[in-house]
């Protein structure tokens, strides 16, 4: 499996990776992205599996990338790790097609909880 | 003076306490810097080198979410976030990043507790605002591996005048 993990700051793709693997999925190709226009072309080019997501990035932020992929009418599993973890936030992701929202600060558990089902 | 007295905007003190405050910033620390980490909420003296990281929050309340301490701390949390992809040598930009991802982190869950609909800026790392209402800041002081740490969470707008409210 193919994640592509979108995320500004390289130390926060870092940390997510090094999560991922705590949760135990330590198995699958991981592609980075630095911001949500880099990981709108990177589902193009790269056909990730699901898509890791910070919320707010320069250039497109995540949710924006979202929107752009679904009127793409591409179907790319969507979920956002990201410090927005407000009911307001939930709900807008959840509208915009996103499968979930992991709030920062996360654990390994956390991971577990929401990924289960999505990473095979 | 609080806003309490003239009915306009809050002031952070009725918002949230220190002890959340203290509660998020140990929940990021243990997410972030690692399990073991501990913040004890000791003051101590910051020396005359300091950085800050912070986001601004804009919403019912307006102001910033700003940590500050030493340069060598910033750089040793730096590390700690890093973990086995630190570089041998840090450039600013490993420090400006990952010091300002905690300041992102906290943020966040702060403007989470907050009344309402606000918006949280991109971290910033360099000189911190300054404080323009006294009234208006949540500080707490603590110590991560002996060394000071400050989290302020501080207004962005001077006081209101006393007589705001006569036209």
């Amino acid at each position: 499996m193919k994640i592509l993990i979108a995320d500004d700051s390289r130390v926060m793709r870092q940390i997510v990776i090094r999560t991922l693997r705590q949760a135990g999925y330590d198995d699958h190709d991981i592609v980075e992205a630095e911001d949500g226009a880099d990981a709108l072309a990177k589902v193009s080019s790269e056909k990730p599996d699901l898509v890791l997501s910070d919320w707010n990035m320069p250039n497109m932020t995540g949710i924006e990338c979202l929107e752009a992929l679904r009127n793409s009418g591409s179907t790319v599993p969507f979920g956002f790790v990201t410090s927005e973890g407000s009911a307001e936030m939930r709900d807008k992701a959840a509208n915009a097609g996103a499968l979930f929202l992991i709030a920062k600060p996360f654990t390994a558990d956390t991971f577990t909880e929401h990924l289960d089902g999505v990473i095979a | 003076m609080t806003t309490t007295d003239i009915g306009a905007r809050p002031v952070i003190d009725e918002l949230i306490d220190g002890p959340t405050v203290l509660s998020i910033t140990e929940e990021a620390w243990i997410s972030l810097v690692g399990e073991d980490e501990v913040l004890v909420p000791i003051p101590g003296e910051l020396p005359a080198d300091v950085v800050s990281s912070w986001v601004d929050v804009v919403g019912p309340w307006t102001g910033s979410v700003v940590l500050t301490t030493s340069r060598r701390t910033a750089e040793d949390l730096s590390r700690a976030l890093l973990r086995e992809s630190a570089p041998e040598v840090l450039e600013e930009e490993d420090v400006v990043d990952a010091f300002g991802e905690i300041a992102n982190v906290v943020g966040g869950s702060v403007k989470a507790v907050l009344p309402g609909h606000s918006a949280l800026s991109l971290p910033s790392v360099g000189t911190a605002p300054e404080i323009r209402n006294p009234a208006d800041v949540c500080r707490i002081d603590v110590l991560w591996r002996g060394e000071p740490i400050v989290i302020s969470v501080q207004g962005a707008l001077p006081a209101l005048p006393p007589h705001s409210t006569t036209p």
